[in-house]
């Protein structure tokens, strides 16, 4: 594989759903652990088939609860498929939500340590970094100020601009485009440009037609967990919006075989 | 829904080339820095906005054993010398695996967040819970030194195998708190029980007393008791830092080597059971 591929082929992932929730022991020896029979099975995705090579751009849409999220979870190794596998190669930096990991007791310093270290940099390549990190969030003076006492624009800043710095192969982008001010916003799309140019792969979750169709000439639709559509991003909007207008039968769950 | 299953694909063959995924043990290893700065945060925040900090770490032993000398040589008299030290030799070894122990069965839940979002391996936060506690045991020792200088205690070179010791009881509690931490994600009452099995296990430990020590042999229950300590791994390990420390020798080579085999055996299970079930941490949180 080359660095920034990734292949998707037949994934499925399956949430267990409980109809009573059992979280200690009595409650499992006292139903003789019948909920591990009644769990019923939900297929968040399956049967997905994406091959994206190095480079390339792509958006994800579909209604709400259609498995994009989790689609990207599973490309950035959070989730693991019940069937199926996810291939990539490179590093990926997951954009799914700025500023996971911050602790807010920490000093914004001490938070791009922590969090680049989650990332898997060393402190000596933080180190390097850490100018150009609190250069690009604009927080100054307030980078030795604990988190907790951070607004939320400059959380989120702080959290952009360490994922903007990690030199990803693969860059997953989750809708975290609205934070901040409309300037900051800009700084973000250009940045995301910047990595689309330097042959970075993009994979971008969106309900917003122009962001994507600036960024993504594809886009692939899910809708209920399957692949509805994958192609030019035109088209699979038309798609898109077709299956919005379309009767809404709710996620569909499968109970399990017991 | 049926039909359209049977008519997708089959699950694809896993002949074609698949990237090497690294082995859980080598990415653990890259991800030791995080470790370090797991540990450097919480001991960052647990002594934030406390006027001595990291004085209390010293301090605590320190004051447990001005409680336990009052009680153990007015009260309850004890026919040992230096019976504080004594007592200490223990104390603080067992403290360190209890608190780690307790500790880390949340340390997994209380990261649900991270482990939502990024992409690491989980056994770095159990790891940070044993690494910060380490730290505090060592930062102990300095008290407990401290103690002997007063007591006339003699220092002996049998002292430098203290490091030895302590790695070899950390590997031990490693593997301990990586266990009960994913029991813990299926079963948050694996806390109670661990609670209340801790307090057993300390009375069945050679904290307070001796194997050499231990009441009249002719009693019922003492061939017991006495299995029940040739057994608990932990006679072993309090061995190895009570020895140096209170007798001023070096452990026996039996005790060492049943104390690493029983570190080994431990740190392979737990962390074959965390590694094991830790993908499915994630549908628990």
């Amino acid at each position: 594989m080359r660095k920034g591929e990734i292949i998707i082929r037949d994934v499925g992932v399956c949430f267990r759903l409980y109809r009573e929730k059992v979280t200690t022991l009595k409650e499992a020896v006292v139903h003789r652990f019948r909920h591990l029979r009644s769990a019923e099975n939900f297929w968040a995705l399956r049967h997905v088939n994406v091959s994206i090579t190095p480079g390339e751009a792509i958006a994800l849409v579909g209604h709400n609860g259609s498995g994009k999220s989790t689609l990207l979870k599973t490309i950035a190794g959070v989730l693991q498929p019940r069937e199926g596998e996810v291939l990539s190669a490179g590093r990926i930096s997951p954009m799914i939500e700025l500023g996971a990991g911050f602790d807010p007791e920490l000093s914004g310093r001490d938070n791009v340590y922590l969090n680049g270290a989650l990332l898997g940099f060393s402190r000596k390549q933080m180190e390097a970094k850490f100018d150009g990190i609190v250069a690009f969030s604009e927080l100054g003076d307030f980078i030795d100020m604990p988190i907790k006492n951070y607004s939320s624009g400059m959380y989120a800043r702080l959290g952009f601009a360490i994922a903007q710095d990690v030199e990803p192969d693969i860059l997953i982008v989750d809708e975290v485009l609205a934070v901040g001010d409309e300037r900051f916003q800009e700084k973000c799309k250009a940045r995301i440009l910047d990595f689309r140019s330097a042959g970075v792969t993009f994979c971008f979750v969106s309900h917003n037609l122009e962001a994507a169709r600036s960024l993504c000439p594809r886009a692939a639709v899910l809708h209920h967990g399957r692949l509805a559509f994958d192609g030019p991003i035109e088209q699979a909007w038309e798609k898109y919006r077709e299956l919005e207008r379309g009767p809404m039968p709710g996620p569909q769950i499968n109970v399990a075989a017991s | 829904m049926k039909a359209m299953e049977l008519a997708s694909p089959a699950p694809a063959a896993l002949a074609t080339e698949s990237p090497k995924r690294p082995s859980p043990l080598r990415e653990l290893w890259s991800f030791r820095q995080l470790i370090a700065l797991l540990v450097v945060r919480e001991l960052k925040v647990r002594y934030k906005r406390s006027v001595l900090g990291l004085l209390w770490t010293m301090l605590n032993p320190l004051l447990l054993m001005v409680v336990y000398t009052v009680v153990f040589s007015t009260i309850w008299r004890s026919s040992f010398r230096n019976f504080s030290l004594f007592l200490l030799s223990a104390l603080l070894p067992w403290l360190f695996f209890n608190t780690a122990v307790l500790q880390g069965l949340f340390a997994v839940i209380s990261n649900q967040e991270l482990i939502r979002k990024v992409r690491l391996p989980q056994a770095v936060f159990p790891l940070s819970v044993v690494g910060s506690n380490l730290v505090n045991f060592a930062l102990s020792l300095v008290p407990l030194f401290l103690v002997m200088a007063a007591l006339d205690q003699p220092f002996t070179p049998a002292l430098l195998f203290l490091p030895v010791a302590m790695f070899i009881l950390t590997v031990f509690t490693s593997g301990v708190t990586l266990f009960f931490a994913t029991a813990t994600v299926f079963f948050r009452d694996v806390r109670h029980l661990v609670e209340v099995m801790l307090q057993m296990v300390m009375y069945l430990s050679p904290v307070f007393y001796d194997l050499r020590t231990l009441g009249e042999p002719t009693t019922w229950w003492f061939p017991l008791f006495k299995t029940c300590l040739q057994l608990n791994p932990l006679t072993y390990m309090f061995s190895l830092i009570r020895d140096p420390v209170y007798y001023g020798r070096l452990p026996e080579l039996s005790t060492v080597v049943i104390a690493c085999s029983a570190a080994v055996f431990s740190l392979v299970v737990g962390f074959f059971f965390f590694q094991r079930l830790s993908p499915r941490h994630i549908h628990y949180l």
